[in-house]
């Protein structure tokens, strides 16, 4: 009789015990998840702002979330990997998602780049984010401006590489970065040039072909509303993939 | 009486076909099953693959600007030479995963030398190529956690009864691991102090 006790009871912890292992990730809340309370709510609606609107004008998806500590994941890198997959961040199919994650506890902050955007974002540009837009504000402990300013720098560089307009203060942190994201206004440049040059539409399509097979296209039309189902609340990501691109720092 | 017998046989036919469908509807379940996961091992393969590759690519600019500042350290360039022909060569998975330990020991040597280079540490474009460099270790990390997770549930799979009679016929072998030196894992930092 005793003997079937101890059973049950081994039985029911381990029913409950493996869920409660498994549940290591927290679910998403938003576009900003301040899972450690340490962004003010001035940042957070402004962010929340930006990544709306850079969602409904691209389909990219960009998540702030800071954590308490990143246990028992090994290092923010593989935390970040998990997270990012697990919520899908970013459009399905194009893998259009950014993390800026920070683990307050490890002390390190960073930025996950899903497939889609690791030619718009890569590994060294976004280290250079970090220096320059994320860590000077995070060293004086103000973690909200830090990351609005990161969110307004990658927010910046994907409305230049899918070549939509974006109110000046979603993206005015972008302007730092101008050597990455000159190519749209390079190519236009070259079009124009072609254009004065050769006259007709004749070399018009095969240049605008190019443009859209390098990058995405440089003209912003055809993207309409994509198809977003937003009605002022949160309906969770879309479902990106990510492959551990991106650079993460100390603080 | 005959009748029962008839009947008798109907039943035992029945039984037969109902089984019949059952287990080859089982097979080709399982056979579809080890094919995906076949699928999976060899594209998360492909991924780091092609992630070593692009490592690769990216050492010879890291060296170069290694070399504006320290001219002298030599046998840390040939022994990073070294190891990445090693790694070009390489063609089972053993050989790469020895390929890379000695191309990141190799490395972490050079990262080594930097430290006593103040002005290279904040050089921008040292700082830009060793960002690529840890998000290409970050990638290949990422890869080969998913190709030894796949690896992991097909051997498991191959080996037990009854999938293992299906593996047989189907003359699967197991799949070896990606291992590599845990020490050798850690992704190089940039870390700047405040």
């Amino acid at each position: 009789m005793k003997r079937v006790r101890i059973a049950t009871l081994i039985m029911i912890t381990l029913l409950i015990a493996i869920p409660l292992y498994s549940q290591k990730l927290p679910e998403p809340t938003g576009y900003v998840n301040d899972f450690a309370g340490v962004i003010d709510t001035g940042s957070k609606n402004q962010m929340d702002r930006i990544a709306k609107a850079v969602q409904e004008s691209t389909g990219a998806e960009i998540a702030v979330v800071t954590v308490e500590t990143i246990e028992p994941y090994g290092s923010i890198e593989e935390y970040s990997v998990e997270l990012a997959s697990e919520w899908g961040i970013g459009k399905a199919g194009e893998d259009t998602g950014v993390l800026l994650l920070l683990a307050m506890q490890e002390r390190r902050v960073r930025i996950e780049v899903g497939y889609g955007l690791e030619g718009t974002i890569p590994d060294g540009l976004a280290g250079e984010i970090i220096d320059n837009s994320i860590l000077p504000s995070l060293r004086v402990g103000e973690y909200g401006t830090g990351f609005l300013k990161g969110v307004q720098a990658v927010s910046g560089i994907i409305a230049e590489e899918y070549g939509v307009d974006l109110d000046s203060s979603y993206i005015v942190e972008s302007k730092k970065y101008t050597r990455q994201i000159s190519s749209g206004l390079s190519r236009l440049i070259i079009i124009l040039i072609f254009l004065v040059l050769f006259g007709g539409g004749r070399f018009l399509l095969p240049l605008l072909f190019v443009g859209a097979v390098s990058r995405r296209g440089f003209y912003g039309g055809g993207f309409g509303s994509g198809g977003s189902s937003f009605g002022g609340g949160f309906s969770g990501f879309g479902g990106g993939g990510f492959g551990g691109g991106g650079a993460s720092r100390g603080f | 009486m005959v009748k029962g017998k008839l009947l008798g046989i109907l039943v035992v036919v029945g039984i037969i076909v109902v089984l019949g469908v059952i287990i080859s509807g089982w097979f080709i379940t399982t056979r579809n099953t080890l094919i995906t996961l076949e699928e999976t091992i060899d594209a998360s393969w492909a991924e780091i693959d092609n992630q070593l590759k692009r490592r690769s690519d990216l050492i010879p600019n890291l060296v170069a600007t290694v070399k504006g500042f320290a001219t002298q350290e030599r046998e840390v360039f040939t022994q990073i030479a070294e190891a990445r022909s090693k790694l070009a060569g390489a063609t089972t998975v053993g050989e790469t995963a020895q390929g890379y330990n000695q191309l990141q020991s190799a490395l972490g040597r050079l990262l080594v030398i930097v430290e006593a280079y103040p002005e290279l540490k904040s050089n921008e474009n040292f700082i830009r190529l060793q960002d690529e460099l840890a998000g290409t270790e970050n990638r290949i990390a990422v890869a080969r956690k998913r190709y030894n997770d796949s690896v992991r549930v097909f051997n498991t799979k191959i080996r037990m009864f009854p999938t293992s009679t299906v593996a047989n016929m189907m003359g699967l072998e197991k799949r070896e691991y990606f291992e590599i030196e845990e020490g050798a894992r850690e992704v190089p930092e940039v870390d700047f102090g405040s």
